[in-house]
C-alpha cells in the first residue's frame, strides 16, 4: 500500500513526507519518554545516538510507505 | 627553574587550557556547523532565507548544555507557531488597512512583552518569539497578502530546518548532559553551604549574607536546569522532582541558618555571655559534626557519613543542652532565659531541617530506591509586580508604535527592518538586569556585525563559486559571533553581533546585495537600537529606586499575606517568593548601592521573621484561636504594611502581651514552649537595631 504524495490539508497541499517527518517525532518522543523512565538509558553508551537512530528509523520506515 | 618545575607549569597550563579553552572552541565549532548545515539545508530545499534558519541556530544555542538546546527550541516553536498565528489572522482582518494592523500589531507586542516579563527563562523567550515573529512574518505578508500564506510557509520551514539543525549537532557532538551540570552544581552547593556552616560554628566568617545571596542565584539556576532537564530525559522524573524537593529544603535550612546566626549576633551584643556560650559550643559541635576538621564532603556518599552523624548528633543534642542548662547562673533573668530557650529551638531546627536537607541529597546518588521518598511536586511559582508588567508592555507597544508611526509618515523604505530589530531589542532585553547596559553591548555587536557584513557582502560573496566558498565567507563572522558569546562579559555582543550579522547577509535562494539598500537597512538597524535603548532609559524598571522600593514593599506583603492571608501558611510559598522578587529585581547584583543594601536587607528581615510568624501560625492552627496572638500577629502586619518607629513598638508591646497570654494558657508544654521561644524571637528581630535601620529607610 502505498499513501499519496501530497495531502490536502484544509485545501493545502503538503508532502506527506511531513506527516511522516511529524509522526516519526511524536512517536520518538513518547518511546523516549517510556525508555528514559525505565531507566533504559543506563545501559547505552550513548543514548543521544541512539534516539536519533530511533528517529531516523521511524523516519525511513514511514517514508518507504510514501514512496 | 628546573625541568621537573617546568614540566609542572606545563602541566598546570595543559590542565587549564583543557578546562577553560577547549569547552569554548568545541562550542564555537558546534555552533558553526549547525549554521553551516541549516544554510546547506535551506538551500537545497529552495527556501527564499536561510539566514532566518541560520538565526535560529543562534538563538537556540546560546546555552552550551544540550538539555537548555531542546527546552529552546521547544519554546522557540511554540512561539513561533503562536506569532504566525496571529500574524495570518491580522493579515486576513486587516491586510488593507495599515493603521488598524499595526494598531493591533501594537497591542499584540505589548502583551507579549508583558508575557516575557512573567515567565521565567525560555518561557519569557517563547513570548518574545511570538511577538517577533509578527515582524518577521506579518509585515512582509501584509506587504503583499497574496503571498501571505507562502510567507508564513517559508518561515515556518527555515526555523524548523534550524531547530532541526541545532539541537541534532548539540546533542550528538560533545555532549554537554544536564543530568551531570545539576549533580555538579547540587554537589557544589552542598559543599558550600557545609563549609559556611564550619566557618560560622567556629564564629571566623564575619559575614554570611552574600554567599547566602550567591544562593539565591543557584537556586533559580538549578530550577531552570531541572526544568530544561525534562526534555534532555536521562534520568526519571522521581529524579527530577527530588531536585526540586531538594531546592525547597535547601531554602528552608539557609533561612533558618540564617535566622540562628541573626540570634547569635544579637546575643554578642546585648545578651548574657554564659547563653551565648553555651549556644555556641553546641554550635561548634555542629559543624564539627557537619565537617570534621574543616573537611567539607565531596561525593553523596561523604554525604551519607555526614547524614548519619547527624542523626547520632540529634539525638545526644537533648542531653548537650541540659548540660548546657545545668551551667546556666541560677541569676539569669526571664528574658535570658527565654534567649537560650529560642536559641535551642532554632538550633533544633536548624539540625532537622540540615539532616532532611543532607538525606534527599544522598538520595540522589542511590538509583535503585528512586521511587523512595513522598513524592511532592515542588513548585517555585512566579512571583512578580503587576505594574512593572503592565509599564513593561507599554515600553514594548510604545516602541513599535513610534518605529511604526515613522515608517507610515516618512514613508522610509527600510522600516521593516527597523520595526523587526526595534521589536526584537525593546521585548528580548526587558528581564535583563540591566537593560541599558545590555542594549550599549548589542548595539557594539551591532556595529561590528556591519562593518564584517558589508565586507563580506561586497568584497567576498561575490567571487565565492559553490557551497564551499560561500561557507567560507560567511564563516568568519559567525566564529567572532560564537566566539564573543561564549565569555559571559561579552554575551550579549555576540548575540547582537549575531543577529545583525545573519540579518544583512547578502544573499537568499541568490545572491541579492545592494549596497544601496545594505546601507540604509543598516542605518534603520542602528536607529532601532538607539530608541530602545531610549525606550529602555525612559521607562527603566530595574534600575530606579522607585521599582526598588516596589520590590521592598512587595518583600514585605509576603509577611503581611503570612499574618493574615488563612491559606499562606506554606512555608515555601514565603521562602521561594521572596527570593524570586529578589531575583528579579537584580538588587543582590548591586550590593554597593545603599538602595539595594535595603532591598536585600528586607529580604532576610523578611525571610527571618516570616518563617517565626508561620510557625507560629501553625500551632495556633492546631490549638484554636487566642486573642492576644492574633492581635500580635496583626501588629506585625501593620508593622510590615508601612515600617516606621510607631508601628514597631506597637508590635513589640502585642508580641510581649501574647507572650504572657501564651504562658497563662492551658495549652500543651511543647507546643506552648514553641509559640513562645518564636515570639520570643519575633520580638528580638524587630528590637534589633539593624532592623530599626531598616525600617526608617536606612537614614540613620
Amino acid at each position: 500500500m502505498t499513501m499519496p504524495r501530497e495531502i490536502a490539508f484544509f485545501d493545502a497541499l503538503i508532502p506527506s513526507l511531513v506527516l511522516a517527518f511529524l509522526a516519526a517525532g511524536g512517536i520518538t518522543l513518547m518511546l523516549d519518554r517510556m525508555l528514559g523512565n525505565r531507566g533504559i538509558y543506563r545501559y547505552l553508551w550513548y543514548p543521544a545516538l541512539f534516539r536519533v537512530a530511533l528517529f531516523a528509523c521511524l523516519f525511513s520506515a514511514f517514508g518507504l510507505t510514501v514512496y | 627553574m628546573n625541568r621537573v618545575q617546568v614540566l609542572a607549569f606545563a602541566r598546570m597550563g595543559w590542565r587549564d587550557w583543557l578546562e577553560l579553552d577547549v569547552p569554548a572552541y568545541i562550542y564555537v565549532f558546534k555552533v558553526l556547523l549547525a549554521c553551516l548545515l541549516a544554510m546547506w539545508f535551506s538551500l537545497r530545499f529552495e527556501l527564499q532565507q536561510p539566514r532566518t534558519a541560520m538565526m535560529t541556530v543562534a538563538i537556540v544555542m546560546q546555552s552550551q548544555h544540550s538539555g537548555m538546546v531542546f527546552a529552546k527550541s521547544y519554546y522557540r516553536l511554540i512561539g513561533t507557531l503562536a506569532g504566525i498565528g496571529v500574524s495570518l489572522l491580522l493579515v486576513a482582518l486587516f491586510a488593507q488597512e495599515r493603521v488598524l494592523f499595526l494598531l493591533s500589531m501594537t497591542i499584540w507586542i505589548g502583551l507579549c512583552t508583558a508575557g516575557s516579563m512573567v515567565y521565567r527563562n525560555h518561557q519569557s523567550y517563547a513570548f518574545v518569539l511570538a511577538g517577533y515573529t509578527l515582524c518577521i512574518v506579518g509585515l512582509p505578508a501584509a506587504a503583499s497578502p497574496e503571498h501571505a500564506f507562502d510567507i508564513a510557509v517559508g518561515r515556518i520551514s527555515e526555523i524548523f530546518i534550524g531547530l532541526f539543525c541545532a539541537t541534532v549537532v548539540s546533542d550528538l557532538i560533545f555532549a554537554k548532559r544536564l543530568g551531570n551540570v545539576m549533580l555538579d552544581a547540587v554537589r557544589r552547593r552542598f559543599r558550600d553551604f557545609t563549609m559556611l556552616l564550619h566557618a560560622a560554628s567556629d564564629g571566623v566568617s564575619s559575614s554570611h549574607e552574600p554567599m547566602l545571596l550567591n544562593f539565591v542565584g543557584d537556586i533559580f539556576s538549578l530550577e531552570s536546569y531541572r526544568a530544561s532537564s525534562a526534555l534532555e530525559n536521562d534520568g526519571s522524573r522521581a529524579r527530577r522532582l527530588r531536585l526540586g524537593q531538594l531546592n525547597a529544603e535547601f531554602m528552608e535550612v539557609s533561612t533558618t541558618f540564617h535566622a540562628f546566626e541573626q540570634l547569635l549576633r544579637r546575643q554578642e551584643k546585648t545578651g548574657r555571655k554564659e547563653v551565648k556560650d553555651g549556644l555556641r559550643i553546641l554550635y561548634r559541635d555542629l559543624g564539627e559534626v557537619v565537617a570534621p576538621d574543616g573537611e567539607v564532603a565531596h561525593t553523596e556518599r561523604e554525604a551519607a557519613a555526614v547524614a548519619a552523624r547527624l542523626a547520632l548528633f540529634r539525638t545526644s543534642l537533648g542531653s548537650g543542652f541540659s548540660a548546657v542548662d545545668a551551667r546556666l547562673p541560677p541569676d539569669i533573668t526571664a528574658s535570658q532565659r527565654m534567649d537560650f530557650e529560642t536559641g535551642k529551638e532554632l538550633l533544633l531546627r536548624l539540625v532537622d531541617e540540615l539532616l532532611a536537607y543532607t538525606r534527599t541529597y544522598t538520595s540522589l546518588a542511590n538509583r535503585q530506591g528512586e521511587g523512595g521518598a513522598a513524592q511532592v511536586s515542588f513548585n517555585l511559582g512566579r512571583h512578580f509586580d503587576p505594574l512593572a508588567v503592565s509599564l513593561a508592555g507599554v515600553r514594548g507597544a510604545l516602541a513599535l508604535a513610534i518605529t511604526a508611526s515613522i515608517w507610515m509618515l516618512t514613508e522610509w523604505g527600510s522600516g521593516i527592518e527597523a520595526i523587526t530589530l526595534g521589536v526584537v531589542t525593546s521585548t528580548l532585553f526587558a528581564t535583563a538586569f540591566s537593560p541599558t547596559k545590555a542594549i550599549r553591548q548589542f548595539f557594539t555587536g551591532a556595529v561590528i556585525a556591519m562593518a564584517l557584513a558589508y565586507y563580506c557582502n561586497f568584497h567576498v560573496l561575490p567571487d565565492a563559486q559553490g557551497f564551499f566558498m560561500l561557507a567560507l565567507a560567511i564563516s568568519p563572522g559567525i566564529i567572532c559571533a560564537a566566539w564573543l558569546a561564549t565569555r559571559p562579559e561579552t554575551a550579549v555582543t555576540g548575540a547582537g553581533m549575531f543577529m545583525v550579522f545573519l540579518m544583512r547577509l547578502g544573499f537568499g535562494s541568490t545572491y541579492d546585495a545592494n549596497p544601496v539598500a545594505f546601507l540604509n537597512d543598516a542605518i534603520a538597524d542602528l536607529l532601532a537600537i538607539l530608541l530602545s535603548g531610549i525606550m529602555y532609559a525612559l521607562i527603566d524598571l530595574s534600575g530606579s529606586g522607585w521599582s526598588r522600593q516596589r520590590t521592598s514593599s512587595a518583600l514585605r506583603k509576603l509577611v503581611v499575606d503570612a499574618c493574615r492571608e488563612p491559606l499562606a501558611l506554606r512555608r515555601a510559598n514565603l521562602e521561594s517568593g521572596a527570593r524570586d522578587l529578589v531575583q528579579r529585581s537584580g538588587s543582590a547584583r548591586r550590593m554597593g548601592e545603599p538602595e539595594d543594601r535595603l532591598v536585600i536587607d528586607w529580604l532576610f528581615s523578611v525571610l527571618e521573621i516570616g518563617h517565626a510568624v508561620i510557625a507560629l501560625r501553625k500551632e495556633l492552627n492546631v490549638h484554636g484561636a487566642c486573642a492576644p496572638l492574633e492581635h500580635a500577629l496583626e501588629a506585625i502586619a501593620r508593622y510590615f504594611e508601612a515600617p516606621a518607629g510607631p508601628a514597631r513598638d506597637t508590635a513589640i508591646v502585642a508580641v510581649n502581651a501574647a507572650g504572657a497570654a501564651v504562658d497563662a494558657s492551658a495549652i500543651a508544654p511543647a507546643s506552648r514552649r514553641e509559640m513562645r521561644t518564636m515570639l520570643h524571637f519575633i520580638r528580638s528581630a524587630l528590637q534589633d537595631d539593624e532592623s530599626a535601620r531598616i525600617a526608617t529607610g536606612g537614614m540613620e
